[in-house]
């Protein structure tokens, strides 16, 4: 009869990955499962290690299997090399390799729902809406969290007028910021406003990464997440790391960023993340001198595009230069105009929001069970 | 609010050791997928490449078998097959389709397996 610890000892002085500390010590034995004469030996290793170390890796699997067979019984074993490290076993702070979240579990400590805002269109205000968004919802006595994963053009500490480097608490995490009722955290807080992201995809899948697990984010409601731009590794990142309840779609009223809008709406689609609405910013602008109405970008383009999507449209918010100038300024209007007609405007779009957010409560989500017999 | 992907499955179980997976759906569907499919058929770029003609066909498989099933955000999941093949994510649809054409499937790749001159 073969057994784990039989395994794990006959494993027990081969040196590691590193070629020297043994695997014994080092806890890079994973998982062994073992079936009738064969078993199994999962190894963690660094993410780069098949790329810079071949022939070592190569190396580390024959010996593996050779040490594997002098356990008593073992027919033959198979190395299987894994670059996730298990969270339990992660210091903290440490980025992790590859950050799979439990869909059905609890993706981010604390956080009730991970909302993405997005637009496919650069441009659009997706930021400013995200923003006054997030200080509407906590409006609504909701906890507010700001995650800033547009980390190629970070807006928030801007958004939110904080420039202060965050501390780090006892457990490595760092503690995010607070302004206007919300906690914030974004890459921006930790790099010179006008140093230039300059990131590959994988950077960017463990940057987000980090910013959603190697961060104190305490107890949420709601996490607001402003998204970069477009269908990209960003998008991808979250809609595989983290279960998030839905997207808001930002989108002008005009054909062109509603094409864009399009494609963001059926690439969250196609990854079954449901659309929680769709906002139109930018719907019209009212002269402050005359009073008179423009529709710069058409009008009600966004509230059709909705109908026809056949997801909820959730409010136009206008062009208008007090939103401008108070984003600019780190002050979002639903914040320090909360009686104006702006901040109501914001604030319907956010009781819209936790109305739909209320039907994708945990327990009305589809649930899969796995089951291995 | 309706995705267009596929529903996600109520149900995804390992039988018979790893070598089979039954993917049920709310509607009552149920597709046995056997590991050999799963794996030769993977959708990773490893075996799909980017494009079909840089498909690969992975011989050999006949009685390899699954180790571990990971969700991937809510439309997927990763397999673990015990040849350390992990690159694979497998999203609801994907199930659907090669449930609903796993016999087309099969002969396709075992016609591929013979014109090679390749074994299961």
């Amino acid at each position: 009869m073969i057994t784990k610890d039989s395994v794990l000892a006959a494993l027990a002085s081969v040196p590691g990955p590193d070629g020297r500390t043994p695997l014994g010590q080092s806890g890079g034995v994973t998982n062994i499962s073992v079936q009738d004469s064969r078993v199994f030996i999962a190894i963690t290793v660094d993410p780069a290690f098949p790329r810079t170390q071949p022939v070592e890796m190569d190396m580390l699997r024959k010996r593996v299997e050779a040490a594997a067979k002098t356990a008593p019984g073992v027919l033959s074993a198979i190395v299987t090399f894994t670059a996730e490290r298990p969270t339990t076993n992660a210091p903290a702070g440490r980025p992790k390799a590859r950050g799979q979240g439990d869909p059905q579990g609890d993706p981010v400590p604390g956080v009730k729902h991970i909302v993405a805002v997005a637009s496919g269109k650069g441009g659009v205000g997706k930021s400013t809406t995200a923003a006054n968004l997030a200080v509407s919802l906590a409006a609504l006595g909701l906890r507010v969290g700001v995650l800033d994963a547009d980390i190629y053009g970070p807006s928030m500490p801007r958004l939110f007028g904080l420039t202060a480097k965050p501390d780090v608490n006892d457990e490595g995490q760092l503690i995010p910021l607070e302004n206007h009722g919300c906690k914030v955290m974004s890459i921006g807080f930790l790099v010179d406003e006008n140093t230039p992201m300059v990131w590959r995809g994988p950077m960017v899948m463990s940057a987000l990464t980090q910013l959603l697990r190697d961060v104190a984010w305490g107890d949420l409601d709601v996490m607001v997440v402003d998204m970069p731009p477009g269908t990209g590794d960003a998008q991808l990142t979250m809609a595989q790391t983290v279960p998030l309840s839905g997207a808001v779609i930002v989108s002008t009223p005009q054909d062109l960023a509603l094409l864009d809008a399009r494609r963001g709406i059926a690439m969250f689609e196609r990854v079954n993340v449901p659309i929680l609405g769709l906002v139109e910013n930018m719907s019209y602008f009212v002269c402050p001198h005359c009073g008179e109405r423009s529709d710069i970008f058409a009008h009600g383009g966004a509230k059709r595009e909705a109908e026809t999507m056949n997801v909820p449209f959730l409010g136009e918010v206008p062009l208008e230069m007090a939103i401008r100038e108070t984003s600019d300024g780190g002050q979002p209007i639903a914040s320090t105009a909360p009686n104006g007609p702006f901040a109501a405007i914001y604030a319907n779009v956010a009781r819209e929001l936790s109305d739909q957010l209320a039907l994708t409560e945990p327990a009305a989500r589809p649930q899969l069970k796995i089951v291995v017999e | 609010m309706i995705p267009k992907a596929a529903p996600t499955p109520s149900e995804i179980r390992l039988k018979d050791k790893g070598r089979l997976l039954v993917v049920s759906f709310p509607d009552g569907a149920s597709y046995e997928l056997p590991a050999e499919l799963l794996r030769v058929e993977s959708p990773s770029a490893e075996v799909q490449g980017h494009s079909p003609s840089e498909k690969r066909i992975v011989p050999g498989k006949k009685d390899v078998a699954i180790l571990r099933i990971e969700p991937v955000g809510r439309y997927a999941v990763r397999l673990t097959f015990d040849d350390g093949h992990d690159s694979g994510i497998y999203a609801w649809d994907t199930f659907v389709s090669m449930g609903t054409n796993r016999e087309g499937l099969f002969a396709a790749y075992l016609e591929a397996l013979k014109a090679r001159g390749l074994s299961r």
